[in-house]
């Protein structure tokens, strides 16, 4: 609109002036008061003028002139003059229809003309509550977005678009950082064979540990961020190739303005993070077993378990061998956390003119974690220089550099974790005595075990302290963008760009560990370098009135590598230094060389736009991977898509709907593999036997024919806008298919494999998007503002490969639960343990085995309810959002149960008489078992701690003052906010856990949940001040 | 200017589309990886042997300590202050069982069977005493995996183009593993050495250096074992056949085929472990020996009794008896139990021990280290209380001890030549075999007591167990049966075959009949354990050929017998 306006006005002031009939008067205003500067333009004439600084204007016309009243925002105004001498205009936003969005590639687009759905999030809207990692921030944002985390300071998440494609789990959406693809950089594994080259793994490593260090997008500093565009489909994301099947999120980072002023900003967040909730535990038990207190500890048989006598005071045996009131200690766990706070501080400098622009900014976040001696520090230091070279050539630079220490972390997996140590504490174990975790000089290795409450059980103050991870990360971002523009359709850009990043990880296991007994350090170095190299051709020509072509032609050359090394041993000769050479045993190095991925790739596409109402895209990409056989090596997808603006033919006039769009789409991507998978190779194990070399075949038995993965996706889309744009609803329905995946068959290891690794199967993805916003209220003062959003995604695996219909993919840890993929079921289908209805000879319920289906770890429909209020200098924003459906496995509440410390071990102290049929006797049950046995046997029965996820939560508010008056102490504004985040549940249905919260990031332990971090409720201030 | 960029551009864009794919193929290929032509069959023995016989951590522990170890009466968990209760591994769980024995004795078979499609005729290192090798160690492992399970896919195994491989019924096994060692035997013949040059056995064969002739005996002491096992079995044939066979071509004789394990290697996260990285790594996880052991070797003043395990620490051990809970009921009940428990080690109160009981607690106060006191299997855990740690025996230090610290570790028993005299013996006695079966029971005796650096001593010899003269001949059979047991102590698959295939030593067909002592084993309502159940993913990868399976054996539990037990 800018672009027309301006030759509108150009062409006004080179043309004659007409003879006038008449002077006319006018005043052009919007909702929110009189509009400065829209232009008024008599139609197919040289004739205009702008409206003054009160939206007053006059001009000279004849009665059968038409004027033409636009400014840029709101809709175009035609309004024959006929015998009228004053007219007062309204002018009607037209943000929808002009709004531009950041398409693939990062080409912005008029949102109307795109025939998919994409779906754009302000900086404002990841950076107001800020989270450690941004991807938290688009939580309950996006249709079709699911977000899960893992839970401890510095994790990562898992960001899945529109379901699971793919069978092998890595269905998560790629990131793309101002054009660049950022690596997720995976850490090598434990066996030092993984072997990622920017994969699509967004969230970070998918990993089982839960507190596994973030990458990719926590990578992103929130402040920097000017919008994110979410690709969902595959028609979306088509241009990014074989890396986009899953969706892509695009972030575009902030630019100097172009202003000539110096701008200052600095914001300064400060939060205090709390548990929302814990678990619900019981306080009438104390320590002990069968009922009563355990006996003197010298005695031997000292149980960790509260299936203790009643707490009634008495003094009873305490685990530190002395003898104490048997009392409960009702905050026992809560208070073993501290207030986590967190300072995140950024400045940014800009600065522009006509001749480019600069932007600096720094960020320092500077993080508690609430368990004690757990931090992350992080410096985060942005340079961003566009330097227009002459009118024609430009040259965009950017440099990030990114440093992150997270610091005693530590692990909180499973049973051994420091989690499951607290929670399963006993009742009337004061938090404070644990503090006392190990002898006060110690000498003898005995002497360094560590104290706890049980035998051989951690303690979780020891753990936090002295068994922790420490990950450092350093990345580099940038990138040299030479755009030329040849003439006014012409366009061109090349851009470089690297993205760097070196990970060190450092696990120590201190001599004393309750398993580990003398100690153990684990040392990992990886380095991840991208280089991509890419040039895009963009035409713009007009071929008639009616006829706009956009054709864009590009190429890419992207280069990935990771090389690494990982060092373990154990046995510390000094226990109280923790270096590599301290360390008695330290097994062989493992190496994982320079490993390369390349793929080169030639795209074009062509936009079609015909009279403003008809847009077709058509986009064709070709990739050639390194990882595939010459024969398949090159391959080919493209997509289709067709919008139409239909108002102007059911609503010429606009008095009901301002916007009428359809849109369909159909698209297909492909998706490559790691290298490395053609050939089959001999591997030398680190180890060896007895200082001999053993050699074994690889247990996968790979496939030089191996094929891209397709991915496959129709369409279809409705958007309308009505009552002067009020109303807003765009719903869109897509039904994908992937097909070829490539998938490591199980096959029985008679077949001397343990897997086939080959193209087999077919998963689907059906769903529903729905975005509805309103302006409920507008006026000078006081605005509200309101988006609602839901999206539903089916996952159904259609097929597998003969003779299999049923992958697992990992087992919890207690056995109890299967995470799986079933032909007819889904991805993430749940299967576990059932009451059989009958007990064993001594009246213990039995269960089936871990086969029955329980559920699925695929929410059914996720929803979000946005609102932002005005008034005056207030704002409020808030965001309730929900998860409905979709199953999980509590495994802390069965550990809960087990040892007796939950509200719910309550029932049955005093003897239950299962019902059902006794299996020794073949007739009703009659043996009574002690609440301790029922409880034993029902820890392990799953269906009954299978939860479903459903959730509404109060996910953001935040409350905002723009301090008036600041422009006397030298400030533009100042804006002070109160903001939350995790604040309350309206409802959930989980006991003890966020139903959010999985074991880790990758599919198989989605569904889990197991003594994660508590969900965090985080509360702050926010100061912003620009000068 | 505008030319200059349109040529960057385009050339560009021609070396994006036609360059560079050049180098495609080589940043392809693992730099880190072998090939077929870097390789010799030798490096892959080593690992079939360790993988089998000294596998990882998981196995050791979740597998052996957990389950065989314990079925087979040797050892036994659930004293006061244990990670676990008695009951542990007699309650099915389908973790440790999945993990620690299905898991790994299916998955085993990939190791095996890229080695046998590797040496075999027409593989990439053909060479038919490396196949002659492999058949043998094909035959331990089928021989292991079947007596754990029972049907196990054995003839459409070993195929990579059949993923869902039948179960065969053990009798098709046993032929099967017999059929293997004959061809094994035969292509062996008067050979000495596998492989030549660069790609010469030697030393790479942990069990026998190599020597080929060794192998021969092994063959024929395994096929000797298989026909024993089998004979008297539904529809067998060939146990008579094979002993004789076995037999005159020669069983293993004077050198036992142990796998050592290591005691200079430094890591015990890696691809091998021992009992003592379980032992002094998971403390709460150590075991008892069992009752059972202790008072048969006590009952034959045995002298492999102090150097097999180590008398209890002893001292004065106080229980505290309970005032509340479900524990004040069966006081009695659990004290009268322990007592018992003493009374049948054979200690003598107030010689041996005394007991001091009063209405809070109970006393019992013994020398240190005097006393060998076994641990009774599968206790219930609420008599966990009444057993202190120190009363009871620990297995000798060498079986515990710990990996690298340049001590020596108890090997891995595969054969041993006692068994072989003991099998001639029992040959003999059940007639398939001719001799004198005292001769090769005093024989396997000597070589037996041999292991553990001792010999036969008078007292032993002329206790019950000492010899088989005046014996009736199920009388010899339980005493050959013990012999054998006890030789295959610390191989508790072996010993747990023992047990199911003969009945002895009767003390360890353990069942319960009050679950307040021993344990019910839940589901398995205090039956003997029979055999492991099924790993529970093999129903979804190859769930219709199980499911046949299940139905021609019988459900699949830890109670259905197996086709060769008694």
């Amino acid at each position: 609109m800018l672009f027309k306006n301006s030759i509108l006005i150009l062409f006004i002031s080179l043309s004659s002036i007409l003879v006038a009939q008449k002077t006319v008067t006018g005043n052009v205003s919007s909702a929110d008061g009189p509009l400065p500067g829209a232009t008024v333009a008599v139609k197919a004439s040289a004739t205009g003028t702008t409206t003054d600084f009160d939206g007053n204007f006059s001009i000279a016309v004849a009665d059968q002139d038409v004027l033409v009243v636009s400014y840029v925002g709101f809709a175009t105004q035609e309004i024959s003059v006929a015998d009228a001498t004053d007219f007062n205009i309204m002018m009607q936003a037209d943000q929808l229809l002009d709004e531009v969005v950041i398409t693939a590639l990062g080409i912005s687009r008029e949102k109307k003309s795109l025939g998919y759905s994409i779906t754009e999030v302000t900086g404002d809207n990841v950076n107001t509550i800020k989270d450690n990692n941004l991807a938290s921030s688009l939580t309950g944002k996006v249709a079709g977005l699911q977000i899960s985390s893992a839970g401890s300071l510095g994790s990562a998440s898992r960001i899945t678009i529109r379901g699971n494609n793919s069978l092998g789990g890595n269905s998560q959406a790629l990131i793309v950082v101002d054009g660049m693809p950022i690596n997720a950089s995976l850490p090598l594994s434990n066996d030092g064979n993984q072997r990622e080259t920017g994969s699509n793994n967004s969230g970070g490593s998918a990993s089982f540990e839960p507190s596994i260090a973030g990458g990719g997008i926590s990578d992103i500093n929130p402040d920097d961020v000017e919008s994110i565009s979410v690709l969902k489909g595959p028609a979306a994301s088509a241009l990014y190739g074989s890396r986009a099947g899953n969706g892509v999120i695009l972030i575009t980072t902030k630019k100097g303005s172009r202003s000539d002023k110096l701008g200052v900003t600095l914001k300064t967040n400060l939060y205090v993070d709390n548990p929302m909730f814990l678990p619900d535990f019981q306080n009438q038990y104390g320590q002990g077993s069968l009922g009563a207190a355990n006996l003197a500890r010298s005695a031997g048989s000292w149980s960790s378990d509260s299936w203790g006598g009643k707490l009634d005071g008495s003094q009873q045996p305490y685990y530190d061998g002395s003898s104490k009131a048997y009392s409960a200690q009702t905050n026992n766990v809560e208070d073993f956390f501290r207030s986590g706070v967190r300072n995140i501080t950024s400045l940014s400098i800009d600065k522009g003119s006509e001749a480019g622009s600069i932007r600096f900014s720094y960020t320092n976040n500077s993080s508690e974690s609430i368990v004690q001696g757990s931090d992350l520090n992080s410096h985060n230091f942005n340079l961003r220089a566009i330097a227009n070279l002459s009118d024609k050539l430009t040259v965009d630079t950017k440099a990030t550099y990114f440093t992150q220490e997270v610091l005693g972390r530590a692990s909180t997996i499973g049973a051994q974790g420091f989690i499951g140590n607290l929670y399963m504490m006993p009742r009337n174990v004061a938090i404070d005595d644990l503090r006392n975790y190990q002898a006060a000089n110690p000498g003898t290795p005995a002497e360094f075990a560590v104290i706890s409450y049980g035998d051989q059980t951690g303690n979780p103050f020891w753990q936090s302290q002295h068994d922790e991870s420490n990950v450092r990360r350093n990345r580099f971002l940038g990138y040299a963008k030479i755009n030329y523009a040849f003439t006014d359709w012409l366009n061109a850009f090349v851009r470089v760009g690297a993205d760097v990043t070196n990970v060190r990880d450092r696990d120590l296991k201190k001599p004393g560990h309750h398993f580990q007994t003398t100690g153990g350090l684990l040392l990992q170095e990886s380095q991840f370098v991208e280089l991509n190299s890419e040039f895009l051709v963009t035409a713009n020509h007009k071929f008639t009135d009616k006829l706009d072509v956009i054709a864009n032609v590009g190429g890419n050359l992207s280069k990935r590598s990771s090389e690494g090394m990982m060092l373990f041993g154990s046995d510390f000769k000094i226990p109280t230094k923790f270096f590599l050479s301290n360390l008695n045993l330290v097994n062989a190095p493992v190496e994982s060389p320079l490993a390369i991925k390349k793929v080169n790739s030639a795209y074009g596409a062509v936009n079609l736009a015909y009279d403003n109402f008809l847009y077709l895209d058509g986009s064709v990409r070709n990739d050639w991977s390194s990882t595939l056989s010459e024969d398949n090596r090159s391959y080919m997808y493209s997509s289709f898509s067709l919008s139409a603006i239909l108002n102007r033919f059911i609503d010429p006039e606009q008095n009901f709907f301002n916007l009428v769009k359809v849109r369909a789409s159909i698209a297909e991507v492909g998706n490559d593999t790691d290298v490395y998978q053609l050939g089959q190779t001999y591997n030398v194990p680190g180890q060896g036997y007895l200082g001999l070399t053993t050699l074994s075949n690889s247990p996968v038995k790979l496939n030089p024919d191996l094929k891209p993965e397709t991915v496959t996706s129709n369409e279809f889309g409705l958007e309308l806008s009505m009552l002067s744009n009020k109303l807003t609803l765009d719903v869109t329905v897509y039904n994908m298919e992937t097909t070829d995946l490539i998938f490591d068959v199980p096959v029985p290891a008679s077949t001397g494999f343990l897997f086939n690794r080959t193209n087999i199967g077919k998963v689907s993805n059906k769903g529903l998007e729905i975005a509805l916003g309103a302006t409920l209220m507008e006026t000078n003062n006081l605005s509200w503002d309101t988006s609602l959003f839901y999206s539903s995604n089916d996952n159904k695996v259609e097929e597998l490969v003969d003779g299999l219909d049923t992958f697992v993919y990992n087992e919890s840890s207690d056995g109890n639960i299967k995470v799986s993929a079933t032909v007819g079921g889904s991805i993430g289908d749940l299967y576990g343990r059932v009451l059989t209805g009958e007990t064993d000879a001594s009246g213990i319920p039995l269960f089936s085995g871990p086969t029955e289906k329980l559920g699925n770890a695929q929410p059914d429909f996720l929803a979000g309810w946005s609102n932002t209020i005005r008034y005056k200098d207030f704002s409020m924003s808030f965001l309730i959002d929900a998860r409905v459906g979709g199953q999980i496995y509590s495994q802390t509440s069965s550990s809960l149960d087990i040892r007796g410390v939950s509200e719910r071990s309550l029932q049955y102290r005093d003897g239950i008489t299962v019902s059902g049929t006794n299996s020794a006797t073949g007739a009703a049950n009659n043996v009574e078992i002690s609440g301790q046995d029922y409880w034993t046997a029902m820890g392990e029965v799953s269906s009954e701690y299978i939860y479903d996820q459903d959730n509404v939560r109060l996910r953001e508010l935040s409350i905002g003052y723009n301090v008036p008056g600041v422009e006397k102490i030298g400030l533009q504004s100042a804006n002070i906010q109160l903001v939350g985040r995790n604040l309350f549940f309206f409802s959930k249905s989980a006991d003890d856990i966020d139903p959010e919260t999985m074991l880790g990031t990758s599919i198989g332990v989605q569904g889990i949940s197991q003594f994660a971090m508590p969900t965090l409720r985080s509360m702050g201030l926010n100061l912003t001040l620009n000068f | 200017m505008k030319n200059k960029i349109l040529i960057i551009c385009s050339s560009f864009l021609i070396a994006t589309m036609l360059s560079c794919t050049d180098d495609f193929n080589e940043i392809n290929t693992q730099p880190d990886a072998l090939s077929t032509d870097d390789i010799s069959a030798k490096f892959f023995v080593t690992n079939i042997q360790q993988k089998l016989l000294r596998p990882t951590l998981i196995p050791l522990w979740f597998g052996d300590v957990i389950q065989p170890d314990q079925f087979s009466g040797q050892t036994a968990n659930g004293w006061a202050g244990s990670d676990w209760d008695g009951d542990l591994g007699w309650l099915y769980n389908s973790t440790y069982q999945d993990l620690g024995c299905w898991d790994w004795l299916a998955g085993y078979n990939s190791d095996l069977t890229s080695y046998m499609n590797n040496v075999k005729p027409g593989g990439t290192l053909e060479d038919e005493m490396y196949y002659a090798l492999g058949l043998v160690m094909k035959g331990f492992y089928y021989q292991q995996y079947t007596e754990a399970f029972g049907m196990i896919p054995f003839t459409e195994a070993s195929d990579p183009n059949i993923t869902l491989p039948k179960y065969d019924d053990q009798l098709t096994i046993y032929k099967g593993i017999i059929a293997d060692l004959d061809e094994a035997i035969a292509i062996i013949g008067s050979g000495t050495e596998a492989g030549s040059g660069f790609g010469i056995l030697r030393e790479n064969d942990v069990i026998f250096g190599g020597d080929m002739q060794k192998w021969k005996q092994l063959a024929n002491s395994l096929k000797l074992r298989i026909a024993l096992r089998a004979h008297d079995g539904v529809g067998e044939d060939f146990s008579a056949t094979a002993a004789t066979e076995a037999i005159a071509s020669g069983v293993l004789a004077d050198l036992d085929a142990m796998f050592e394990g290591y005691a200079d290697e430094t890591n015990i996260w890696g691809g091998s472990s021992s009992y003592g990285d379980v032992w002094h790594n998971f403390a709460g996880s150590q075991w008892k020996t069992t009752e059972a052991l202790i008072n048969i070797l006590k009952t034959s003043d045995d002298p492999r009794l102090s150097k097999m395990t180590k008398p209890a620490v002893g001292g004065t051990m106080t229980i505290t008896k309970p005032v509340a809970g479900q524990g004040v009921a069966l006081i009695d009940t659990h004290v009268a139990y322990v007592k018992s428990m003493l009374d049948l080690s054979g200690l003598i109160l107030d010689t041996d021990y005394t007991w001091v009981e009063t209405a809070t607690d109970l006393t019992i106060t013994m020398p240190e280290n005097t006393n060998f006191i076994g641990m009774p299997s599968r206790l219930s855990g609420k008599l966990k209380a009444y057993m202190p740690d120190y009363m009871f025996s620990d297995p000798a230090d060498i079986i515990t001890q710990k990996t690298n610290e340049g001590k020596p570790l108890f090997p891995t028993v595969l054969m041993t030549s006692a068994d072989s005299h003991f099998m001639i013996a029992e040959a003999i006695v059940k007639g398939l075999a001719t001799g004198d079966a005292d001769t090769y029971y005093q024989l396997g005796l000597e070589k037996a007591m041999a292991i553990w650096d001792t010999a036969p001593t008078s007292e032993f010899s002329a206790a019950n167990m000492g010899s088989l003269a005046g014996s009736t001949d199920e009388e010899k059979l339980e005493k050959i049966a013990t012999q054998r047991w006890l030789v295959n102590y610390t191989n508790g698959y072996e010993g747990w075959s023992i047990v199911r295939d003969t009945g002895y030593p009767t003390a360890c067909v353990i069942t319960s009949d009050n679950n307040d002592i021993v344990s019910f084993g839940g589901e398995n309502n205090g039956l003997q354990i029979q055999r492991l159940k099924y790993g529970t993913g093999t129903y979804s990868s190859n769930g219709a050929n199980v499911n046949a399976a299940v139905s021609a054996q019988g459900a699949d539990n830890m109670t259905t017998k197996l086709w060769f037990a008694k």
